[in-house]
């Protein structure tokens, strides 16, 4: 499903994707083999340089080239950050002169790769740590330096969290109604969670 | 009947009542069933009555008849217009249960009511994705971490994240035409410069980089055809006139916050030299080709004192290098020595370029000064001379000058008569000049008049085309809510089977009513016979009477005959009304065959067996009950 009506283009964009979309600069396989090039050269951990020197492309004008591998990168980019489906991608490339034919090209790679695309860029950004497991401890507080009698019940918790694959302890102590409010606060926070989940 | 029944099933069924797949009419209901159905409608309808209520029917006999009153009552209460009573339910028929049903479930909440009050647009769609998300992935099991497979890693186990870093890339952008200062660029562009995604070593910034590149190119056209809208187009200028018009604008401002900016400190600027050079270059940059300024004077000196001292530094560095042979007392009693010595000489350098920047001023002032009075005397020199040749012509005109009067005199009037011929030359061209120069003027006012109309109306378009591209944007939200909703409505009834079926049954019924429309006017045609044909016979009747009685005056057969024909008429009319009470025999007959049939439907027989059996049983319940009483 998607959410998003129309994806917007800058005006370099829509002109590399004209050309792409020409058949007079880019034919049957130059096509192919570009739209492959583009997915290629963005999941490829190591840029390329030599990406672009595929036989098919040979005849085609390096700087027309460059331009359009630059539009076709951008526009990919920006399909997988709308989570485009079909209708958005093939009415986006039906405005820029695309032929039916090369939309179900362009869309059969796009949904091969689509899903690792969503994953690397699903892994920009930040996150908070994830609690992984808890240890606690109930310890009792007889008397202090100041108080000769305290008498009070106390937690030592241990949380172990993760964050980036390296794993922290965050260790605190807390009362009882400290620990019972803590509790409270994370039912709540599930409760959340549910509710959202039914809309 | 059966779309009813089917159409009160399914609202019976998505009210919450088990209604089992085998039962498709209200023919087939149990007493249980409807009390079942009919408790969970109430339910629905009002919370507060239904509450009270059993949704089963209880084994004992008295005990049903007290739930029967109840439900009849709560019926009642709700709304129901037609005749209830505990029979409805316990011995149900089927036309009471049906209309009963069909009350009720017209009476039930409908639920377009409170979907049409949730928001809409793509909001809706997007918590419902997000919603659905959430969901997928609280349905996931939560496992330990060395337990997680690659399934997980995505929700439960956070790979290493990247930052998100832009850095810029370099692009070749669409030129219209290159042109000769882009030769090399353009060989640049094909020969050296990589593919946009091997310019960055990092994979996750070179994603972000396209990305935000995208959006930057985005935004700025954005910006730009907001402004030229709001701006641009009253300016009356093209594109690229109000673009460079801008940018000098904006250069010149730029020139006067800085030149603000620097002027209460020119002191203080020796501090710190590197800094207020740095401006210069800047400004510099603005000015462009505006070279005498005072800055820019004063930036030289802050330039030349820069170089100096750096000069000096590194001849200080260069003197000190042969010494490093010599014993390290010695060696730093020396430089101590040397750099005080070139200390003292640096702040006399200092004091002197001081002094002399100060002479160079005050220098250059009195240069100005000085050409400034030089320019004042030599054009009072130039009037002077132009004065001493009219006079020296004057002095040489004296001595014959009585003929030199009257050359004079001739000259004059020659002239003036030039003149006034002149005047009336102008006057007959200036004229139509006038004319052309009022007819252009007015053309002139008229374009303006004009461009400044079509240039609102090209804002009034723009508005509209503003207004529609919105107003196309939030249909195909709408649209794409709509559909996703259509989706995700449920399949069970086919709503095109429904409105055939209504179609149907409205031709249906257009047929009847122009089959009664076409027996009503038979009717009527036959009763127009009828009437006719009476009347006919009536005249006739009296007519023949009329003769015959004449004429059975004079002769006995023609008496017998006439008795006759009395005796005929008598018979007919009987004929006629018996005829007449056959029909309403008949119709009677119908009438009640009907009702006969009703009563069978209302299965009264049966009905009857069952209200025997209950009576027994009630009467036993009280027996038992009484045998009770009397052991107690």
């Amino acid at each position: 499903m998607s959410w998003v009506c129309k994806m917007e283009l800058s005006e370099s964009v829509q002109r590399g994707l004209q050309s792409l979309a020409d058949a007079s600069s880019f034919d049957q396989s130059g096509f192919q083999a570009l739209v492959d090039v583009s997915f290629r050269s963005l999941l490829s951990a190591r840029g390329d340089p030599e990406v672009l020197d595929q036989p098919e492309l040979k005849q085609v004008d390096q700087i027309l080239l460059k331009q359009t591998h630059t539009a076709a990168a951008t526009f990919i980019l920006e399909a997988v950050k709308h989570n485009a489906d079909r209708s958005t991608i093939s009415s986006s490339l039906e405005e820029l002169t695309f032929s039916a034919e090369r939309i179900e090209i362009f869309y059969c790679t796009y949904q091969t790769h689509k899903k690792e695309l969503g994953r690397l860029l699903a892994s920009i950004g930040r996150r908070t740590p994830r609690i992984n497991d808890v240890s606690w401890r109930l310890q009792y507080h007889v008397k202090n330096g100041q108080v000769d009698k305290v008498n009070e019940p106390f937690y030592l918790m241990s949380l172990n969290t993760e964050n980036e694959g390296s794993s922290e302890d965050i260790n605190f102590t807390c009362t009882m109604e400290q620990l019972q409010d803590l509790v409270g606060k994370l039912k709540d926070a599930a409760k959340s969670v549910e509710k959202a989940s039914q809309m | 009947m059966e779309e009813v029944d089917t159409i009160l099933i399914h609202a019976l069924k998505q009210v919450g009542t088990e209604v089992s797949e085998e039962i498709d009419s209200v023919k087939q209901f149990s007493s249980e069933l409807i009390v079942k159905a009919v408790v969970r409608c109430i339910q629905v309808i009002d919370p507060g009555l239904g509450s009270g209520l059993p949704t089963s029917l209880p084994p004992g006999m008295s005990a049903r008849f007290r739930v029967g009153m109840s439900l009849a009552q709560a019926c009642q209460d709700i709304g129901y217009k037609g005749e209830i009573g505990y029979q409805t339910f316990l011995y149900s028929n089927e036309p009471e249960i049906r209309s009963l049903l069909m009350c009720l479930v017209e009476k039930l909440p409908r639920e377009s009511a409170e979907t049409s009050d949730q928001p809409t647009g793509k909001s809706l769609v997007l918590q419902r994705a997000i919603a659905a998300a959430v969901q997928a992935q609280l349905a996931v099991p939560w496992l330990p971490t060395n337990c997680r497979l690659p399934l997980h890693v995505e929700t439960q186990s956070p790979e290493a994240l990247h930052s998100f870093h832009v850095l810029p890339l370099s692009l070749s952008h669409f030129t219209k035409g290159p042109g000769k200062k882009q030769l090399k660029e353009t060989d640049y562009q094909r020969d050296t410069l990589p593919p946009v995604t091997a310019q960055l070593s990092h994979h996750a910034s070179l994603m972000v980089s396209i990305l935000e590149q995208h959006t930057a190119e985005l935004s700025a056209a954005q910006e730009w055809d907001n402004e030229w809208n709001s701006q641009g187009l009253l300016s009356c200028l093209t594109p690229q006139k109000y673009r460079s018009r801008k940018l000098t604008r904006l250069r010149k401002r730029i020139k006067e916050q800085l030149c603000s900016a620097e002027l209460p400190s020119p002191e203080s600027a020796f501090g710190g030299p590197h800094s207020s050079s740095d401006l210069c270059e800047l400004l510099q940059v603005f000015k462009g080709s505006a070279p005498s300024d005072h800055i820019l004077t004063k930036s030289t000196h802050f330039s030349h004192t820069q170089k100096f001292t750096f000069e000096q530094e590194s001849a200080s560095v260069t003197s000190s290098i042969p010494s490093v042979h010599q014993s390290e007392s010695d060696i730093q009693h020396r430089q101590q020595e040397e750099l005080a010595s070139l200390q003292q000489q640096f702040q006399q350098l200092c004091s002197n370029v001081d002094q002399l920047t100060a002479d160079m001023k005050h220098m250059s002032v009195t240069n100005a000064q000085v050409l400034n009075e030089l320019k004042h005397k030599e054009l009072g020199n130039s009037e002077k001379e132009d004065k001493m040749q009219v006079k020296k012509k004057t002095i040489d005109l004296l001595p014959d000058a009585d003929n030199n009067l009257l050359k004079l005199q001739a000259l004059v009037e020659a002239s003036t008569k030039r003149l006034v011929n002149l005047a009336s030359q102008w006057e007959k061209r200036r004229a139509p000049l006038m004319d052309e120069h009022r007819r252009l003027k007015e053309i002139c006012s008229n374009r303006d008049l004009e461009s400044s109309r079509k240039l609102s109306e090209i804002k009034s378009l723009h508005d509209k085309i503003c207004v529609s591209t919105v107003d196309a944007r939030k249909k195909e939200d709408i649209y794409k809510q709509l559909v996703t909703e259509l989706e995700n409505l449920p399949r069970d009834v086919s709503r095109s089977a429904y409105t055939q079926r209504i179609l149907e049954i409205v031709s249906n019924i257009k047929k009847q009513k122009e089959e009664i429309t076409k027996i009503l006017a038979d009717t009527k045609e036959l009763q127009k016979e009828i009437n006719h044909l009476t009347g006919k016979l009536d005249r006739t009747f009296a007519v023949t009477d009329e003769l015959v009685f004449k004429d059975a005056k004079k002769d006995e057969s023609v008496r017998k005959s006439y008795k006759y024909l009395a005796a005929l008429h008598e018979n007919c009319n009987q004929l006629i009304q018996t005829i007449e009470e056959t029909g309403t025999i008949l119709r009677e007959i119908r009438d009640l065959e009907e009702q006969i049939e009703t009563e069978n439907g209302n299965k009264t027989v049966a009905n009857l067996e069952r209200i025997l059996d209950d009576y027994k049983s009630i009467r036993q319940e009280n027996s038992a009950l009484a045998a009770k009483v009397r052991e107690g």
